[in-house]
């Protein structure tokens, strides 16, 4: 059984919602409805309802304006995604890349770099990104469906059912 | 699909007794061959997708009672490697059939037990 179907899904879980940053850069009283980047929000949004080429095109616009760290970070990990999800791994991979320079405990990069590297058939990167991965977050589910398409490459199973009705096995195999 | 050697007539047979899998696993039915009650349509587990995608195997034995029709009652789970595979155990007993019994006999009190064995087998030779 390949993994490739939840390939869709992978590319969702792999996006992260944009939300307003708790920490007070300044000590001026504020009042924030709704998210603080509103492209980046509508960039992740529209990644997660399958529309990549909005998704890619809002979630750049809301880089430009990104206003700290963790919106970058939030920016590039969707951009990888989202051309991902186009198949523009070269670029995708520069945005996983620059997500992972800027924080190197983001899961998310991990798991979207570790799918670019299967798809071009990196197998030690992707493996060495699951693993940085699974040590951040190691019961994340977007990790282990990587590492199943993975494992799908370099070492395929298929399922196989013994049904024993017997009582007592015998000791040397025979009936 | 591998198969043992000594397994091979037992795999044929069970073709002839009616054994289906609901996935694309592979099934090899070892029948109990001094039981009075005879599988009719052995219905093989399907491996659960979790599992598979995080490489688990695992064994379930189930017992379970089987009536004069041959449908399987009472039906409950002796002992598992892991729950994962309990649910798919359970359902493909419930859906299996044995040999109704002719009227004149009596119908076994003793309970019936099936054991499944979940394995991963690697293609990358083929």
């Amino acid at each position: 059984m390949k993994i490739r179907r939840f390939l869709p899904l992978l590319a969702l879980l792999g996006i992260v919602l944009v939300v307003p940053a708790t920490g007070q850069e300044d000590n001026q009283p504020r009042t924030v409805i709704g998210p603080s980047n509103i492209d980046l929000a509508d960039g992740a949004t529209a990644l997660r309802t399958g529309n990549a080429e909005d998704g890619v095109r809002l979630t750049r616009s809301g880089l430009r304006s990104a206003a700290n760290d963790r919106e970058r970070v939030a920016g590039y990990s969707n951009l990888c995604a989202g051309l991902v999800m186009l198949d523009q791994l070269d670029e995708a991979l520069e945005a996983c890349n620059q997500a992972l320079m800027i924080d190197d405990k983001h899961w998310r990069s991990y798991s979207n770099r570790a799918l670019i590297y299967v798809k071009q058939k990196r197998f030690a990167d992707a493996e060495r990104d699951i693993a940085d991965g699974e040590a951040i977050s190691p019961n994340a589910r977007t990790l282990k469906i990587v590492k199943a398409m993975l494992l799908d490459e370099t070492d395929p199973v298929e399922p196989s059912i013994t049904i024993d009705d017997r009582r007592q096995v015998p000791v040397d195999g025979g009936e | 699909m591998v198969v043992n050697r000594k397994l091979l007539p037992a795999v044929l047979l069970l073709q002839a007794i009616g054994v289906c899998a609901a996935d694309e696993s592979s099934v090899i039915h070892l029948p109990d061959r001094s039981s009075e009650r005879v599988p009719l349509n052995t219905v093989a587990p399907v491996y659960p997708a979790i599992a598979m995608r995080d490489r688990v195997e695992g064994d379930v034995q189930v017992c379970f009672n089987v009536d004069r029709k041959g449908r399987p009652y009472r039906i409950a789970v002796r002992s598992s490697t892991d729950r994962i595979f309990e649910k798919p155990s359970i359902r493909a007993i419930r859906t299996s059939r044995y040999v109704a019994l002719p009227p004149e006999k009596e119908v076994p009190g003793i309970k019936t037990c099936r054991t499944f064995q979940f394995r991963l087998e690697s293609v990358a030779g083929n």
